[in-house]
């Protein structure tokens, strides 16, 4: 796993992305560990052009797609879907178009902020909307981590 | 969309006195009764979001390296 690498080199390729799920709550003081980078991307055609050849070398494939089924990595193929779970040679990176509970990218990026971090400057869902995020998805791992999220939010709210 | 600010040391002092002594009845003291560690999320936020991104991945890394491990020994 190297999502350190995954983050720079989307950056260095100019893809337009935000840092979602457990990274960005990592980012916003999560004590949480996660085993998957989740991006939500850009639909416009040069973004998922630059996303595809940006994630092309690490040889991206559906995590639960057969071994003996093929699957091309183009910017083809992201045009024709909002949700990529794709296992590569940094580890397991989930690509999503849209965020239950916040929006489309246009929505997601506009709740999120630009930090320092990964030795560059990445989006990441804002708090308050990384909450809503994980409330709205309702699974058990992602309500797990509210507590501790919205602790972070209260213990930061100004007086 | 705006830049993330980081905390200043009042509001980092602030958060600290809010997770070491949580209001009764508030969020805070029943993510602590939920089992979170509050002192670990005080240890965080005295990180910067770089910091935090640097233990995590060296996290990652460790427990890549056990499960690598790990795997060898079963074989």
């Amino acid at each position: 796993m190297n999502f350190v690498t995954a983050v720079q080199t989307l950056v260095d390729a100019g893809v337009d992305f935000v840092i979602i799920g457990g990274w960005s709550a990592i980012l916003h003081g999560s004590s949480h560990t996660t085993n998957d980078l989740d991006l939500c991307f850009s639909r416009q055609s040069e973004n998922l052009k630059c996303l595809a050849q940006a994630l092309a070398a690490f040889h991206p494939r559906l995590r639960d797609l057969p071994g003996n089924l093929p699957f091309v990595w183009d910017e083809v193929t992201l045009r024709n879907g909002t949700v990529f779970t794709l296992s590569t040679d940094l580890g397991a990176i989930d690509l999503l178009a849209e965020v239950t509970g916040v929006g489309d990218f246009d929505k997601v990026k506009a709740h999120s902020e630009l930090i320092q971090a990964f030795d560059r400057s990445v989006w990441t869902l804002d708090l308050p909307s990384l909450i809503r995020a994980k409330r709205a998805a309702g699974r058990e791992k992602d309500l797990r981590v509210l507590p501790e999220l919205e602790s972070l939010l209260d213990a930061r709210e100004p007086e | 969309m705006r830049q993330y600010h980081p905390l200043t040391p009042a509001e980092l002092a602030r958060a600290e006195e809010r997770l070491c002594h949580p209001t009764p009845g508030g969020r805070i003291e029943a993510a602590q009764r939920f089992g979170i560690d509050l002192t670990l999320l005080i240890e965080q936020l005295r990180l910067t979001p770089a910091e935090r991104v640097r233990r995590m991945h060296e996290v990652c890394q460790a427990a890549e390296q056990m499960r690598g491990a790990a795997r060898r020994d079963r074989k």
